[in-house]
């Protein structure tokens, strides 16, 4: 096989995988398909890794992505906590809500134009205006018709 | 060094805007603002036509590729391509996370496939045991531990009108910088006048195609690589002890705050 020719192959498959990475985690707000995202990245410059051992010879790009793996799933680990005691304090997955880490002489962001709500989102029960909480049926609100 | 010898030189600039990677790369992009979520267009229709837009985008990217062997192969090498990458862009403009992981999944499994391919067969392995096997599940249980109800409107949307166009681009400026360093090696590749490495030196002892490659790669690992073997097992334990130790802590001021509200 023309071993240049595999290799530019795959580095290609490697540069567009780390491409849509990118471009997945600089646009989506959602945490998790953020960390997703990094992760397609990581994938991409493993791909790219093995392609070169093979091309030389050498068993570094192999061993590297061995490394990239282990790294990967650490990161995985730690960021998964993080995410789930975020999500706990602000009740949703949105990096927006954290937004005022952002530097200081910068405007915050806040959504302009919401989009239509789809159908099949339910609809929760209002609170009466004065008094305690309605005792609620368990079953009504841990009910996901999808996850 | 190319760049600058492009601007020099207006038919290698000709070259380059005319070449179908660089078509690819403007129908892609265009593609693939359409399909990421946040823009003005929303509905079935403008998603078909990402969808379409990115096919041929692959299709325009695959004929600049050289040929690397025998139809069969290559084959297989565009199949394997076309799960990676289709999953990826699937990943990317999906609207509910845990269509965007299992998008993810099936992207790992395809590179699986690629890496298979190459004849790393034990990363290969590893790929879909660890990257898909354990670090998707996990993320799968913080979406069920944290998702709300039905498509968030913070999946819908983006950082306002600027980061979507800013981020495709900047991704196709970076591909086509790529593509454009690594034009030499293309010409190489598609006239080999260069003596390239041949299947028959990686086969020889200790290569990376030998028979018995897992266990070179494994005596290598750990002979030469021993240190670092040892250090990523460490950091691999300050992991799980760090993440513990964040959602106990994120367990205990919660049962404070409780308790304070009570």
């Amino acid at each position: 096989m023309n071993e240049a020719a595999v290799l530019y192959n795959y580095l290609a498959v490697g540069a567009i995988l780390f491409a849509l990475g990118l471009i997945g985690f600089l646009t989506r707000r959602n945490m998790i398909v953020m960390f997703l995202c990094a992760e397609m990245m990581l994938q991409g410059v493993s791909l790219s890794l093995v392609a070169w051992g093979r091309f030389h010879n050498d068993w570094g790009g192999q061993l590297f992505m061995i490394f990239v793996i282990t790294v990967a799933a650490a990161e995985a680990g730690i960021a998964m906590a993080l995410i789930l005691m975020l999500a706990q304090r602000s009740g949703k997955l949105d990096s927006t809500f954290w937004q005022d880490l952002r530097e200081s002489g910068q405007a915050a962001y806040v959504d302009r134009e919401v989009p239509e709500e789809l159908v099949e989102d339910r609809v929760w029960p209002a609170l009466p205006p004065a008094g305690r909480e309605p005792r609620k049926d368990i079953d009504e609100f841990t009910h996901r018709p999808h996850v | 060094m190319t760049l600058l010898a492009a601007a020099d030189n207006p038919d290698l600039l000709l070259r380059a805007v005319t070449c179908p990677t660089a078509w690819g790369l403007a129908v892609g992009s265009l593609a693939l603002w359409l399909l990421v979520p946040g823009g003005r267009w929303t509905g079935i229709w403008s998603r078909v036509l990402g969808g379409v837009l990115t096919a041929l985008a692959g299709v325009l990217f695959a004929i600049d590729l050289p040929m690397f062997g025998p139809l069969g192969t290559q084959v297989v090498f565009w199949l394997l391509c076309v799960v990676t990458l289709g999953s990826a862009v699937a990943m990317i403009s999906s609207q509910s996370p845990v269509y965007s992981a299992l998008w993810f999944a099936m992207s790992l499994v395809g590179s699986a496939g690629l890496l298979l391919m190459q004849g790393a067969q034990f990363l290969g392995a590893a790929t879909i045991v660890v990257y898909a096997g354990a670090i998707v599940v996990t993320f799968l249980f913080v979406i069920m531990l944290a998702q709300p109800e039905g498509h968030a409107v913070y999946d819908r949307l983006s950082w306002g009108w600027f980061p979507r166009p800013a981020a495709i681009l900047a991704a196709a400026v970076f591909l086509g910088l790529l593509a454009a360093g690594m034009s030499n090696m293309k010409d190489d590749a598609e006239f080999p006048t260069v003596e390239t490495v041949q299947a028959v030196d990686l086969a020889a002892e200790g290569g990376v195609l030998h028979p018995q490659h897992m266990a070179n790669l494994g005596r290598r690992l750990f002979s030469q690589q021993l240190i670092a073997v040892e250090v990523a097992g460490t950091l691999l334990l300050a992991a799980l002890v760090g993440a513990v130790a964040i959602a106990i802590h994120g367990k205990q001021s919660r049962a404070t705050e409780d308790l304070a509200r009570e």
